[in-house]
C-alpha cells in the first residue's frame, strides 16, 4: 500500500467531520472495549490474573525476537522438513513477485484471499490484478472493503468504518440481487440474511479458486506449522480447497512450542474480540500427505522482512513482539475519532503511528508518532506489554535529532526552555502572560479566539485567569503582608 | 515535616487558587509548607515533544529546587508522573543526577495520594454543597494509580454528593501540545467526555490536573453549558473559589 501517511492532518479533518463514519465508529467501540474486559475477566475462571499471562506473553515473544535468526532457521529446517517451500522477501514487491511466480508456475487464475495485513503492506492484490489473476478477498470485512474499491481501516475489523446502510448497497450494485432493506428495527435479522448472501457468492469463489493465501497468526518453530486464529471459516476454504496454499507472513510471527502458542491463545483471542477462543483455530503443517483426504499439493512459506530486521537491537524492538490483536486502536481516543483510515498506510491506531514511521520512513510520517495523547490506554491494555507512548515519543525525539520539525517549533522549545531555567526571567514571563490572558478574557474572563494558539479555541473556550496575577506572585504579596 | 509545594507552570498562571488551595491542605494536615521560590516547570513539555536536551536541563533544575525537602507535593497527576516515573530513567545514565532524581522520585507525591496515603486526612476544610463526577486523568490514573485516593478524600466533604460517571478513566483529550496541534480531534474526544459529563448531571466535574480541566471546562463551555462548574480537586477540598 502506497502511503499517505504524510497526508494525516488534512485527512484528519475530513474524517472528524464525516458524519457517516462517525456513526458506524460510535456503534463500535463499545463493544470493542466492553468485550475485551468481559474476555479478560473469564480469565480468573481459570484462576489467571491477566498481568501475570500478558508477563508470559511478554516473554514469549521476547524470546523469539531476541534471537530472531536462529528462530527463523529452526523454523524454515522444520517447515521443508513437512515438504513446504520456504521462501524469504525483503520487501513488498519481493512479495508480490514471488506470489506471482508462484501462481504463473501452477496456472493459477483465481486466489482465494484469507485476512492478511502483510498483503496489504505488499500490494498483493493489484500486483496479481496486473499479473491478470484475480483475487478474491473472502474475510467478510475484507470483502467488502474489497468491494467498495478501498483498503482496511482496521487490523481484525477491516469494514468497522462502514455501516449497515453502505454495505446494503455495495451488495446490491456488486451482487445483482435487490437491497437488503436497513433499519436500527430489523438489523438483527438483516445482518445474517446479508452475510448469507455473500457466503453464497463466496462459496462459487472457494471451490474455484486455484490458489489460497493466507496470513499466519504465528508460525510454530516446533513443528512448522502456521497457525490460524479465525472466526469466519474462509481461511479453511483458502487453505485447504485450493492446490496450492501461499502463507504470506512477517519474519517475526515465529512462537518456539505449540505450549508457547497454548499460552498466546489465552490472550490473543481474548484481548482482540473478548472470545475465550475464536471459532476456528487451525495450526497447517506441509503438503497433503498421501493419507490426507484434503489439504494443498503444494504448501510454500512466504517470509517477509520489510522492515522488520532493522528494528532488532533499536529501542524500537519491543513493537516486534506485536501479536496483531487491535486492542491498542480499539482503547484509543484518537483511533475511535478518526477511524483507521486518516492514518495512511496499513496499520491504523497507536501500533500504525509506531510502525508507519518504522517501516516507510520517519520523514514520510511526520504528524503520526505525534498523533497521540499519551493517554496509554493503549498500552496498558496491551497483551504483550508494548510501551506505545514510549514508542512514539522516541519517534518525536529522532524526529528533532534529525531536524525534521519545523524550525519555528525547535526554535520556539529552545527558547522557553532557557527561559524557564532563568527564574527571574520565567517569572518576568509568565505575570505578563496573566495579565494578558486576563485583558483577553474580558469581563466574563473567557476567550473565544486565541491567536496565539488557535487550534485550541476552534472548539473551546479558554477560561482566562480572573486575577490576572500569578500564583507566585500573589504568594509572594501575602507573604509580605 | 518540611514539605515544597510544586504549583506547576500551568496552575501558576492559569489558575493560582489551585495552588493557594493545595497549601491550605497540607497546613491542614500538619506540614511545614515552603514554595520554593524559584519553581518553573518540570520540563515535561520539552520531553513529550521530544526535546530531551532542553527535558534534561529543566530536570536537573527542578531537582535541584526541590531536593532539599522531607517531601514534595505537586498537585497534578502529570507533573508528578514526570518527576516520579521519567526523571530517573531520563537520567540513569548520568552518575552526578541520576541518584539525586531516584532520591527525589522516592520523596513526590501527587497531592491527593499525599493527604489520603502518606497523611491519612480525616477532615478536610472545603464543603460542598451538591453533586459532583470525578474524571480521572491519564497519567496520575495510569502513571501513578491515583483512583480510590480522590474519591476518598470527597467523601469526608461535607455536603457532597458523588456520582460517577461513564468512561470516567477515558482521556478527555488534553495531551498538552496535542491539543493545539490538533485541536480538531482533541475537541472530538473532549466532546465525548462532555456527553459523560452531561448524561450523569452532576452540578461539578472535578479532576486533578488542571490541564484536564481546562480542556472539559473550554468545551463545555463552548457546547453552551454554564452550568456546571468545572473544579481542580484541591479548590473542592480546600473550600477556595477558582480564580
Amino acid at each position: 500500500m502506497q502511503s499517505q501517511a504524510m497526508f494525516f492532518r488534512a485527512r484528519a479533518a475530513e474524517k472528524v467531520r464525516n458524519p457517516v463514519l462517525q456513526k458506524a465508529l460510535e456503534k463500535a467501540k463499545p463493544l470493542f472495549v466492553g468485550k475485551r474486559a468481559k474476555g479478560m475477566e473469564s480469565l480468573r475462571d481459570d484462576g489467571i490474573e491477566f498481568e501475570t499471562l500478558r508477563a508470559a506473553c511478554k516473554d514469549i515473544r521476547n524470546r523469539v525476537v531476541d534471537d530472531l535468526d536462529v528462530w527463523l532457521e529452526i523454523f524454515e529446517a522444520k517447515a521443508k522438513a513437512t515438504g513446504a517451500e520456504v521462501l524469504w522477501a525483503r520487501d513488498g514487491e519481493e512479495v508480490a513477485e514471488l506470489v506471482v511466480d508462484i501462481a504463473r508456475r501452477h496456472g493459477v487464475k483465481k486466489v482465494t484471499k484469507s485476512k492478511s495485513m502483510l498483503s496489504e503492506e505488499a500490494r498483493l492484490n493489484e500486483a496479481l490484478e496486473a499479473a491478470g489473476i484475480r483475487p478474491v478477498e473472502t474475510d467478510l470485512g475484507e470483502y467488502i472493503v474489497q468491494l467498495a474499491g478501498e483498503t482496511p481501516s482496521h487490523i481484525i475489523a477491516p469494514a468497522v468504518h462502514k455501516t449497515l446502510a453502505e454495505v446494503a448497497d455495495l451488495f446490491e450494485k456488486h451482487h445483482g440481487k435487490p437491497r437488503h432493506e436497513v433499519d436500527s428495527a430489523n438489523a438483527s435479522s438483516t445482518i445474517p440474511a446479508m452475510t448469507r448472501e455473500a457466503r453464497e457468492v463466496l462459496r462459487q469463489h472457494f471451490l474455484t479458486a486455484d490458489m489460497g493465501i493466507s496470513g499466519g497468526n504465528f508460525l510454530i518453530a516446533e513443528t512448522g506449522s502456521v497457525a490460524l486464529v479465525t472466526n469466519e471459516g474462509n481461511g479453511r476454504m483458502v487453505t485447504t480447497l485450493p492446490k496450492v496454499h501461499v502463507v504470506v507472513t512477517g519474519i517475526e510471527k515465529i512462537v518456539p512450542t505449540l505450549e508457547d502458542f497454548a499460552t498466546l491463545m489465552r490472550m490473543l483471542p481474548r484481548s482482540a474480540t473478548g472470545q475465550s477462543i475464536s471459532n476456528y483455530v487451525s495450526l497447517l503443517t506441509g503438503n497433503k500427505g498421501a493419507e490426507d483426504r484434503d489439504g494443498p499439493e503444494k504448501m510454500v512459506f512466504i517470509l517477509v522482512d520489510n522492515g522488520r530486521a532493522g528494528l532488532v537491537g533499536t529501542d524500537f524492538q519491543p513493537m516486534l513482539r506485536c501479536i496483531r490483536c487491535g486492542a491498542c486502536m480499539n482503547h484509543c481516543p484518537v483511533y475511535f475519532s478518526l477511524g483507521g483510515h486518516a492514518y495512511g498506510w496499513v496499520y491504523p491506531g497507536p501500533m500504525g503511528s509506531v510502525l508507519t514511521p518504522l517501516y516507510t520512513g520517519l520523514e514520510n510520517a511526520l504528524d503520526l508518532p505525534h498523533a497521540s495523547t499519551g493517554c496509554n490506554q493503549c498500552g496498558s491494555v496491551c497483551p504483550v506489554n508494548i510501551p506505545l507512548p514510549d514508542l512514539m515519543r522516541r519517534l518525536r525525539e529522532q524526529q528533532v535529532e534529525r531536524r525534521l520539525r519545523p524550525w519555528s517549533e525547535r526554535l520556539a522549545l529552545k527558547a522557553w526552555a532557557w527561559i524557564a531555567r532563568q527564574p527571574a526571567l520565567y517569572q518576568w514571563f509568565a505575570r505578563r502572560a496573566a495579565r494578558y490572558l486576563k485583558w483577553l478574557g474580558g469581563k466574563e474572563h473567557r476567550i473565544r479566539v486565541f491567536g496565539l494558539a488557535p487550534g485550541w479555541t476552534e472548539g473551546r473556550d479558554l477560561s482566562a485567569p480572573a486575577a490576572g496575577k500569578t500564583f507566585l506572585e500573589q504568594y509572594a504579596a501575602r507573604r509580605k503582608q | 515535616m518540611r514539605v515544597a509545594l510544586f504549583v506547576t507552570c500551568l496552575v501558576d498562571v492559569m489558575r493560582p487558587s489551585v495552588g493557594f488551595s493545595a497549601l491550605r491542605l497540607l497546613e491542614a494536615a500538619g506540614c511545614e509548607v515552603v514554595v520554593p521560590p524559584g519553581q518553573t516547570c518540570c520540563g515535561q513539555p520539552a520531553w513529550s515533544a521530544g526535546d530531551s536536551a532542553a527535558a534534561r536541563d529543566l530536570a536537573k533544575k527542578t531537582i535541584a529546587d526541590l531536593e532539599g525537602y522531607d517531601q514534595v507535593v505537586i498537585p497534578s497527576g502529570s507533573c508528578a508522573d514526570h518527576v516520579k516515573n521519567v526523571y530517573p530513567g531520563m537520567l540513569a545514565d548520568d552518575p552526578a543526577w541520576g541518584p539525586r532524581a531516584k532520591a527525589l522520585a522516592e520523596r513526590t507525591w501527587e497531592l491527593t495520594a499525599f493527604l489520603a496515603e502518606k497523611i491519612g486526612l480525616e477532615s478536610v476544610p472545603g464543603r460542598f454543597e451538591g453533586s459532583v463526577t470525578y474524571h480521572d486523568s491519564c497519567k496520575g490514573l495510569r502513571g501513578l494509580g491515583i483512583k480510590g485516593q480522590p474519591r476518598q478524600l470527597l467523601s469526608r466533604v461535607p455536603g457532597l454528593q458523588l456520582k460517577e460517571m461513564a468512561g470516567s478513566e477515558e482521556c478527555c483529550g488534553f495531551g498538552g501540545a496535542f491539543s493545539v496541534k490538533f485541536g480538531d480531534i482533541s475537541t472530538a474526544i473532549v466532546d465525548r467526555k462532555c456527553d459523560c459529563v452531561a448524561a450523569v448531571g452532576a452540578d461539578a466535574v472535578v479532576g486533578g490536573d488542571l490541564g484536564c480541566l481546562l480542556n472539559i471546562e473550554g468545551r463545555l463551555r463552548r457546547r453552551g453549558d454554564e452550568r456546571t462548574k468545572v473544579l481542580h480537586i484541591a479548590e473542592v477540598l480546600a473550600g477556595e473559589e477558582p480564580n
